[in-house]
């Protein structure tokens, strides 16, 4: 269990989660208490099977807990009363391989989560414009995602994470498909963001390399949380 | 990007199978136009030659097929005297084979009665009596069988004398052999039969004296039929059964498009898991998924429909210039029909939509982190 900065209040909290498959014979976390403050950058670390990946669909509200507490800003997040506009307006989701759609360019696959705000059609171009400019791929906006290096498709894959300005990002080995060159360079633009724009950040990867650039590490085992030391 | 691109990539992602389905469901909507236009074609085609004929009311057997079953002329002597009959005509019309034609109608009339008097002459004379052996020709007829004034036509085992082209103010009246009563009664033996009477009324009637008139005859002689010239074929047993033909065929054909388009979307939404739960993890409602499918599955019905009204429309242009049909029918276009044919396909992409699009927003979207 680990406790967060005194100084800073939790944007997420979470109590004795546990999350099974198959009426109880897989146990994918196995009570799991943590907190983490607005603004921090925390890295869930730990070998395959270990729940990390589990943990990372309970906090994306993309699964319900078995049993435990999970908090979003003081609120149930599993009884929240409507987990699309959560996921829609409060994260923004990188996956690993990516996950762009291939028959929409990088702008349209930015504007994607748009759809479930007000912004107008065009309001919605001009904001993923300014996005891809923001991760360096303002040249490739009309390219579809068979065009673009796994460097470029990460980064389009993060600009669309930013669109509706989410207030936590959960990383899901975000530089797991990437050739070293392309995996710091996109990590460094991930934190430089993380940092700039000061949002929540949640990553999970196996990486110790990667996980060291965190403010804080919570390493599992076993479906529970072993250390939260900070790096 | 609008939603609506976001639904027309999705079409486009395998065009090859949206276009064979797009075939599946054009072909469906062809055979709705053209089977149900050529029998609306057919029924309107007889109502404007009856119309032409200046009839007003049909007597005829209560039973009976395209042509209905014969009856004693002498039917027309208990009806005459009703009110409000300004004049009668015994008609008696077979459609048969003649000559090279498969398809002909043998238009009979009661020699000096009204039912000649539509006809307008184009070529050569009328005949001279009841009795000569002689017929005219609707001007389509004419063309089909090949005829010109002065040749000879075999009808049965009778040759006949071709004496006059006329033209008749109605597709039917162009496409008849058109002869004397008695003539045909002889070449079909069946001496004293009709399988109609044509009822004109005086000029003054009004729409609930025919109506009341059709009920007196009927009560007259309860073995026949009395109805007015647009009632005539719908009750008829058999339009009803060409009716009914064409659109039990044609919904066949439709449920084959269902079929189509319902295998065509859930094999989207199987291929398409992983991009359906991304978008749900994204943020999108189970909603606007259920409307992107729905939406795909319409436009697909919309697409297959314009094109197979196009398809059915000249499809049945064509075959209505085809000698077996030529001068039997008008095919009828309707932009009434036309329209709810493009309903018919909508509707079709709408339900066959329903099931994929709901096993779609059911989909965990969880699955976009474990897909890789």
């Amino acid at each position: 269990m680990t406790s967060p900065p005194a100084s800073t209040s939790a944007l997420l909290e979470a109590k004795a989660l546990t999350r099974e498959f198959d009426e109880g014979q897989v146990k994918a976390l196995r009570g799991v208490d943590f907190s983490i403050n607005e603004g921090e950058f925390v890295a869930i670390t730990g070998p395959s099977g270990c729940g990390k990946s589990t943990l990372l669909q309970l906090l994306g509200a993309l699964d319900r807990p078995t049993s435990g507490t999970l908090l979003y800003r003081g609120r149930s997040l599993p009884d929240h009363p409507n987990p699309a506009a959560y996921r829609a307006r409060e994260i923004g989701f990188i996956f690993q391989a990516f996950h762009l759609l291939p028959t929409f360019t990088a702008a349209e696959n930015v504007q994607i989560p748009m759809f479930e705000t007000d912004r107008s059609a065009s309001e919605r171009r001009a904001r993923a414009f300014e996005l891809l400019k923001l991760v360096g791929l303002e040249h490739r906006l009309d390219h579809f995602p068979s065009k673009l290096s796994g460097g470029e498709r990460q980064r389009a894959a993060i600009a669309r994470s930013l669109a509706n300005g989410p207030s936590l990002l959960l990383a899901d080995e975000p530089t797991g498909n990437l050739d070293s060159e392309n995996a710091h360079s996109v990590l460094d633009l991930i934190i430089r963001l993380q940092q700039e724009q000061g949002r929540t950040m949640v990553l999970v990867t196996h990486d110790a390399t990667i996980a060291e650039r965190a403010g804080r590490i919570l390493r599992m085992i076993d479906g529970r949380i072993v250390s939260g030391d900070k790096p | 990007m609008t939603f609506f691109t976001v639904v027309i990539r999705g079409l486009l992602r395998r065009p090859v199978r949206t276009g064979l389905t797009l075939a599946g469901i054009s072909i469906g909507i062809a055979a709705v136009v053209a089977l149900v236009g050529m029998s609306r074609g057919f029924e309107k085609g007889w109502q404007v030659g009856l119309k032409a004929r200046g009839t007003d009311i049909v007597v005829s057997n209560r039973g009976g097929s395209l042509t209905p079953k014969p009856f004693d002329a002498s039917v027309r002597d208990r009806i005459t005297s009703l009110p409000h009959i300004a004049a009668t005509c015994n008609v008696l019309v077979e459609v048969t084979s003649v000559e090279e034609s498969d398809l002909m109608i043998l238009s009979s009339r009661e020699w000096g009665g009204f039912c000649w008097n539509n006809l307008e002459l184009l070529s050569g004379r009328m005949p001279r009596d009841a009795m000569e052996e002689a017929v005219v020709l609707g001007q389509t007829a004419a063309e089909i069988l090949k005829k010109k004034v002065g040749d000879p036509i075999q009808i049965e085992t009778k040759e006949l004398k071709v004496v006059g082209i006329v033209k008749g103010g109605a597709i039917v009246e162009d496409g008849s052999v058109i002869l004397s009563l008695p003539l045909l009664q002889g070449i079909i033996g069946s001496p004293n039969q009709i399988n109609a009477i044509d009822v004109r009324v005086t000029p003054s009637t009004n729409e609930q004296q025919i109506r009341e008139l059709t009920e007196q005859i009927q009560q007259q002689v309860p073995e026949v039929r009395a109805v007015t010239v647009s009632e005539h074929l719908s009750h008829s047993e058999g339009f009803r059964m060409v009716r009914a033909m064409s659109w039990g065929t044609s919904l066949l054909a439709v449920l084959v498009g269902v079929l189509g388009v319902m295998n065509t979307m859930l094999m989207t939404v199987f291929e398409r898991t992983h991009e359906i739960c991304l978008l749900l993890a994204v943020g999108w409602t189970r909603g606007r998924i259920m409307r992107m499918v729905l939406y795909e599955s319409a436009l697909l019905g919309l697409f297959g429909g314009v094109i197979g009204v196009t398809i059915g429309a000249i499809g049945v242009q064509a075959l209505g210039a085809t000698p077996a049909i030529r001068g039997l029918l008008q095919p009828d276009l309707s932009i009434p029909l036309l329209g709810f044919s493009v309903v018919i396909a909508v509707a079709v992409g709408i339900s066959s939509g329903l099931y994929p699009a709901w096993r779609s927003s059911r989909l965990n979207p969880s699955l976009a982190l474990q897909a890789g």
